[in-house]
């Protein structure tokens, strides 16, 4: 039986460069001489016990100080400016080496792309250096209990005092808040500019000098009885000006900010950890006698089949890439979400199914076995980050060109946050 | 080779573009579809003439020596077009199948005339009134001679080439059999896919000479055939998401057009995130039929199962975004349709080749 699939299989479906074939060779060799044996096989929870986490946070920091942190940001800003393949091709050796990439989290994926398109020379240089230290770690305060899919409604209030703006308003679904010191929000500094005009891009710091600074996180149980996100009281909050990134009422132009340069970066390694799921799950199919029923191979081919095609399109767009094409047409943020947060839902229903009887009973204080955890879990996927609808929407309008709706139109949805 | 498309493979599909556009435009197919054979042998000349039937063929039998991959984006464009002929059943079938043995006679009489565009080739081995597995069970050789019969045999009635398969396992055998000989009896099925004609052949003691041994080379055969068939649905997907998207954007009812409506948006858009899978598992597994072989009996039943879902979406969401004039007869959505429903069951239905992933990924 095979436990899962290469990946990349030889002969390799990508031509790579030979600059990126030598950066491949660094990376290897670099993990080969630094790679620490408590690292290796950890899959990052979704909640680390603390020791866990202390090995982590001793992981990321040495990737910091190697500057592998932040890759994709260009030199100037203390990145390495890797392209797509380059950042793909370190995910690959990473996950050969069989240890984690840590990243830095929202303040690498979406902060540090904002300021670095939107901000001023000293806010990059204040901002942007606490991120890849890990001195900054931010949580996301976007969405509100009356603007989820329709973000731009949000009513949060910034108002002007001196140098300063003054927040009061409520957020909603701010995840990662528990360790997070910082937070980026979005504002309504104009209340007289239309939706999407009056709106600002606030980083904040939870705390002054040691100081609560006015927030007030209420953590929020989700459906699997554990407490992983909240909501966010402002009341009084204090911002220097200078903690606005590009400008008064420009907010929602940066907050549209995405990380162009690493697309490509995840498309060759997203599979790997829905393989893993996937040889589990026929194990305990296995173990459970029920590996010879048609309709149970039936229903594994076809989980199967849904991974493969995660890995033959990040294949693909990985070669194009390398092949110094755009990659257009061959899929983006929107149909690559609905592709895997729909299967795994799916697979997770399917596999409570086969398991039978032994997956309607949980562990003590509603502890979760894997399939569990993931039938409610995966319900989150196709919410936040833009709902399985507003992607579709998003695929319909702007990769097939169909007409808005003229009864949003111009808004333009955007998602909620992980 | 890699994944990524060449210049070389871009000019191929615009060429090809070109010549379907100009030599088979719907009204052409539309009259093909009206005849018994739906063969036209003006329009094979021309693929010849334009290099495609000889692409795949080795060099050394008068071919361009290509591969799968070049040929998978002549298969996608002509599944746009949904060009009637003998394209699947003569290089998706017969020539993986005569490539797949090592009788070298056989090869060195056969290809050079599918690559010159005389021979028109087709494989027979369902048994009448059985189920796709039933490869070789209606057929034996004796003596040197075929009998037996065989149905379901892709544009049966045009071949100047059959190659059967006579028996099951180890002891079945592949024969090479002239269609027009004495004892050979040719009867047109009428298709519901009338784009893509079949036939039942009978054999009455027909001289035929063996050209390899064992159901193996069926399978391998089967599994390049399913590739190609793949690119062909990601073509037809294609054409079929175009067509809706493009009506959505002009029909109007309530005062703006249906394409502003949620329910019609999220089809199309449902519609592209298959096809997207569909493209690139067609596009892997003709990568893999060249490069990477030992992939072929994995890749090769998974991209057909997820290229023929999504062909079969593309086209039944295409028929219902068009409303009523998508059911008639006249237009062309009924075409597609009944192209990917009969795709998608052709070799084996969506639930079997997903059987056949499941023994061979070893569950």
């Amino acid at each position: 039986m095979s436990t899962g699939t290469p990946i990349a299989p030889a002969p390799s479906p990508i031509d790579y460069s030979p600059a990126a074939q030598e950066f491949r060779a660094e990376v290897r060799d670099w993990l080969a001489a630094n790679a620490p044996d408590e690292m290796r096989g950890v899959q990052v929870p979704r909640e680390p016990a603390p020791e866990l986490a202390a090995a982590l946070a001793r992981w990321a920091d040495t990737l910091a100080e190697a500057g592998y942190m932040c890759v994709a940001w260009p030199r100037e800003y203390g990145g390495r400016g890797l392209s797509g393949v380059e950042v793909a091709i370190m995910n690959e050796e990473f996950a050969r080496a069989d240890v984690p990439r840590l990243t830095r989290g929202m303040g690498e994926g979406l902060v540090g792309p904002a300021i670095i398109a939107h901000a001023t020379e000293e806010q990059k240089a204040r901002f942007l250096p606490p991120i890849i230290s890990g001195e900054h770690d931010y949580c996301q305060g976007f969405s509100e209990p009356e603007a989820g899919s329709d973000l731009a409604g949000l009513r949060t209030r910034g108002v002007l005092d001196g140098d300063h703006l003054v927040i009061n308003g409520q957020k909603v679904w701010t995840s990662g808040f528990f360790k997070a010191n910082m937070i980026f929000t979005l504002v309504r500094t104009n209340p007289d500019a239309a939706k999407h005009r009056g709106i600002s891009y606030v980083l904040v710091p939870i705390t002054v000098d040691g100081e609560p600074n006015g927030i007030e996180f209420r953590p929020i149980t989700r459906m699997t009885g554990l407490a992983h996100f909240s909501e966010t009281f402002f009341t009084d909050t204090r911002a220097p000006l200078d903690n606005v990134i590009g400008g008064l009422d420009n907010g929602w132009r940066v907050a549209m900010t995405t990380l162009g340069s690493e697309r490509g970066g995840r498309a060759t390694t997203q599979h790997l950890g829905f393989m893993r799921q996937f040889w589990r799950l026929v194990r305990e199919v296995r173990e459970r006698g029920l590996i010879d029923d048609v309709r149970v191979r039936e229903q594994l081919a076809w989980a199967y089949s849904q991974v493969e095609v995660l890995r033959y399109t990040g294949l693909q767009l990985v070669a194009e890439l390398a092949a110094g094409r755009s990659g257009a047409g061959l899929g983006n943020g929107s149909t690559t979400k609905i592709r895997w947060s729909e299967y795994e839902r799916r697979l997770a229903e399917i596999a409570m199914d086969l398991l039978g009887p032994d997956a309607l009973v949980v562990g003590p204080g509603y502890e979760l076995d894997h399939w569990q955890e993931e039938l409610l879990v995966t319900r989150s996927h196709t919410i936040w980050g833009g709902t399985a609808e507003v992607q579709r929407n998003i695929v319909a309008e702007r990769v097939l060109g169909l007409p808005k709706d003229p009864a949003v139109a111009p808004a333009r949805a955007a998602g909620g946050e992980r | 080779m890699s994944l990524a498309v060449t210049a070389e493979q871009q000019e191929l599909r615009a060429t090809v573009r070109r010549w379907l556009a100009d030599s088979a435009p719907m009204a052409r197919v539309r009259e093909l579809m009206a005849t018994p054979t739906a063969f036209d042998p003006a329009l094979w000349r021309g693929l010849a003439e334009l290099g495609v039937l000889d692409l795949a063929v080795p060099e050394q039998y008068g071919g361009a020596g290509y591969g799968v991959q070049e040929l998978a984006h002549v298969f996608d464009e002509c599944g746009a077009a949904l060009l009637p002929g003998p394209l699947l059943a003569t290089l998706g079938l017969a020539l993986p199948l005569l490539l797949a043995t090592d009788d070298e006679r056989a090869r060195a009489r056969h290809l050079p005339g599918i690559a010159d565009g005389s021979t028109v080739a087709t494989v027979a081995w369902l048994a009448p009134g059985a189920g796709w597995d039933s490869a070789g069970r209606s057929m034996g050789v004796t003596g040197g001679k075929l009998s037996g019969s065989a149905s379901t045999v892709l544009d049966g009635m045009s071949a100047d080439l059959v190659l059967a398969v006579a028996g099951t396992g180890d002891s079945a055998v592949v024969v090479a059999v002239d269609p027009t000989a004495p004892g050979v009896t040719r009867t047109a099925q009428p298709t519901l896919d009338q784009t893509r004609p079949l036939a039942q052949l009978h054999f009455d003691d027909v001289p035929c000479t063996p050209v390899g041994t064992g159901a193996h080379l069926l399978e391998r055969a089967l599994d390049t055939a399913g590739v190609l068939l793949a690119a062909e649905m990601v073509g037809g997907a294609q054409a079929c998401l175009d067509m809706s998207v493009a009506y959505a954007k002009v029909r109007q009812q309530f005062g703006r057009p249906i394409g502003s409506f949620q329910a019609v948006k999220h089809k199309c858009a449902e519609v592209l995130v298959e096809l997207e899978g569909a493209r690139a598992a067609a596009a892997y597994a003709a990568w893999a039929a060249a490069e990477n072989p030992a992939e072929l009996p994995v890749v090769a039943p998974l991209a057909k199962a997820v290229a023929g879902e999504a062909y079969f979406r593309a086209a039944a969401d295409n028929v219902q975004i068009h409303g009523g004039i998508g059911f008639t007869w006249e237009h062309d959505a009924h075409l597609y349709f009944k192209r990917a429903k009969t795709s998608l069951m052709l070799f084996g239905d969506t639930g079997a080749h997903r059987r056949t992933l499941a023994d061979r990924i070893g569950l």
